[in-house]
């Protein structure tokens, strides 16, 4: 399998804590301070309430993917075709389902993706970034 | 708003290529000329216009096409296949019926292969640039093959009867000489499709077009007096769901979960008709999954079952409920919705030879753009 490489592009400062999370082996999702409701992803205007600033929060690194898609062409923009195939799956923390963090799959050698399979966060380094990756718990 | 006040009276379209030389000026033009004349009207009896808000607009359109008086014109303000083959019916009965126009002329066209490719949009949304695109989840068919995986683990889906979708569009494509696709395809032709995004081959994908379409609406009334049958709008719908474009493919709590029932009830309420009374339907098909969830949705067979209903033939060459019978997106050609409708519209007129689906009176047509979908029922008066 192959991994994607593609450069982080933060036009919106807010999503840097992400990636600060992952840097730090942590899974990060943002969420409202004055309801505590996670909000996910995080939207230029929180609905209804413009002035919100979400935080940051760490959540559980464990938890299921809700779907996936081995990518086999990559359509991102510019050649790509040596990355490919490799395994692209919506993650939901046990903490917040319904929250879907889309990263790589990767240590599955031997096992079929599917709907449901358990994963741990595992941030993989790609060139001179760090993106979201999933490990099977086996 | 009431159903069987407006009809489509003039309907064109271009060629539908793989690449075209023209531009989507002189596609749209050539499009529009050729609906205003299908109707039987010259350009100066048009003075309705309803623009896209992805396309070259009446300003320029009007004086490409010799227009005298745009004493009505609006831009449709939803994505893709909604826009031309819903909200712009409804805008279209609207200023027809205030009194503000007589015929309006809706046009739409496609280039598929200007430089930047269709993805373009995507890639400039902060969300996918920051979340998405340094993962490799990239792309329409990506977004839509994570949708078919969880819907085969939702209701359970086989490759054969995923397959079936795109083999059943062929199968019309065969039938219709104007299709970008005719030549057959059974399972083993479908297996030799790249694949793209698993379960997702380019066979389970809309075309890569550059083409365009038209279609003029008049008052019934004026319809009767004009060269073709009357095809009527009998009902229209639009849902939504509200899920930016950045959210919508990730965060949505159902990711295949279109707004396409909302619309249908919306539809077969004006009608006051139901899915049961239908002769054929036209099914925005974007992609496999998303044509045999719309179908479900349409009412066409129940929820969980639009795989299988493929699968079994219903709506293949004489089944009972022919689909996309100009070989839809997936083989007919890609002009987001409206080449859709405007078979919908020459189905009902007749005479289409091998495709024609034997008595058709009443048709649906659903249209899916981002959050957005259009349920359409035109009928034959």
């Amino acid at each position: 399998m192959g991994i994607p490489n593609y450069p982080v592009h933060l036009e919106d400062p807010q999503l840097q804590g992400f990636y600060d999370g992952l840097a730090a082996g942590e899974l990060r999702i943002t969420a409202d301070p004055e309801t505590g409701a996670f909000v996910w992803y995080p939207p230029e205007v929180v609905p209804g309430r413009p002035d919100t600033v979400l935080e940051w929060r760490r959540v559980s690194p464990e938890g299921s993917a809700y779907s996936f898609t081995t990518i086999v062409r990559s359509l991102l923009p510019g050649d790509h075709k040596d990355e490919v195939p490799y395994t692209v799956v919506l993650f939901e923390s046990d903490e917040t389902p319904g929250c879907r963090v889309p990263g790589v799959l990767v240590d599955a050698d031997g096992l079929e993706p599917s709907c449901g399979m358990r994963l741990r966060l595992k941030p993989v380094q790609v060139g001179d970034h760090i993106i979201a990756g999933f490990a099977p718990i086996r | 708003m009431q159903g069987n006040k407006v009809a489509i009276t003039g309907v064109g379209e271009t060629a539908f290529l793989r690449k075209g030389t023209k531009t989507l000026m002189h596609m749209m033009a050539e499009a529009c000329l050729s609906a205003i004349a299908d109707a039987g009207l010259t350009p100066a009896d048009i003075d309705g216009y309803i623009g896209n808000r992805m396309v070259p607009g009446s300003d320029d359109m009007g004086h490409a096409i010799g227009m005298k008086d745009r004493a009505f014109s609006a831009v449709t303000d939803v994505a893709g296949g909604t826009a031309p083959a819903g909200q712009a019916l409804i805008l279209a009965q609207l200023a027809i019926e205030a009194g503000l126009c007589r015929h309006v002329l809706v046009p739409y066209g496609i280039q598929s292969t200007k430089p930047g490719g269709v993805y373009g949009f995507h890639a400039r949304e902060p969300l996918k640039a920051a979340l998405e695109m340094p993962v490799g989840f990239f792309g329409q068919p990506t977004y839509f093959a994570a949708m078919a995986n969880r819907y085969a683990y939702d209701h359970g889906m086989s490759e054969e009867e995923l397959a079936s979708v795109a083999i059943t569009y062929r199968a019309w494509a065969v039938l219709n000489p104007n299709a970008q696709r005719r030549d057959p395809m059974d399972l083993e032709g479908y297996r030799q499709s790249p694949m793209i995004s698993t379960p997702l081959r380019a066979a389970d994908c809309c075309l890569t077009t550059d083409g365009a379409c038209a279609y003029v609406v008049s008052a019934v009334d004026r319809a009767r007096d004009m060269p073709h049958p009357v095809v009527q709008i009998s009902g229209v719908g639009i849902g939504t769901s509200n899920f930016p474009h950045g959210i919508l493919f990730t965060q949505n709590p159902c990711i295949y979960d279109y707004p396409g029932a909302a619309s249908a009830a919306k539809a077969y309420a004006m009608a006051d008709v139901g899915p049961k009374d239908l002769d054929l339907a036209q099914v925005y098909d974007g992609f496999s999954i998303s044509a045999l969830v719309q179908t479900e949705m349409l009412g066409l067979c129940e929820r969980g079952e639009g795989a299988r209903f493929y699968h079994e033939g219903h709506a293949r060459p004489g089944g009972r409920m022919p689909v996309n019978t100009s070989g839809g997106h997936m083989s007919g050609g890609y002009v987001p919705g409206i080449n859709l409708l405007i078979e919908g519209v020459r189905q009902l007129r007749g005479g289409l030879g091998a495709r024609q689906v034997s008595g058709a009176r009443l048709c649906a047509v659903a249209g899916l753009g981002g959050n957005s979908h259009s349920t359409t029922i035109l009928s034959r008066s």
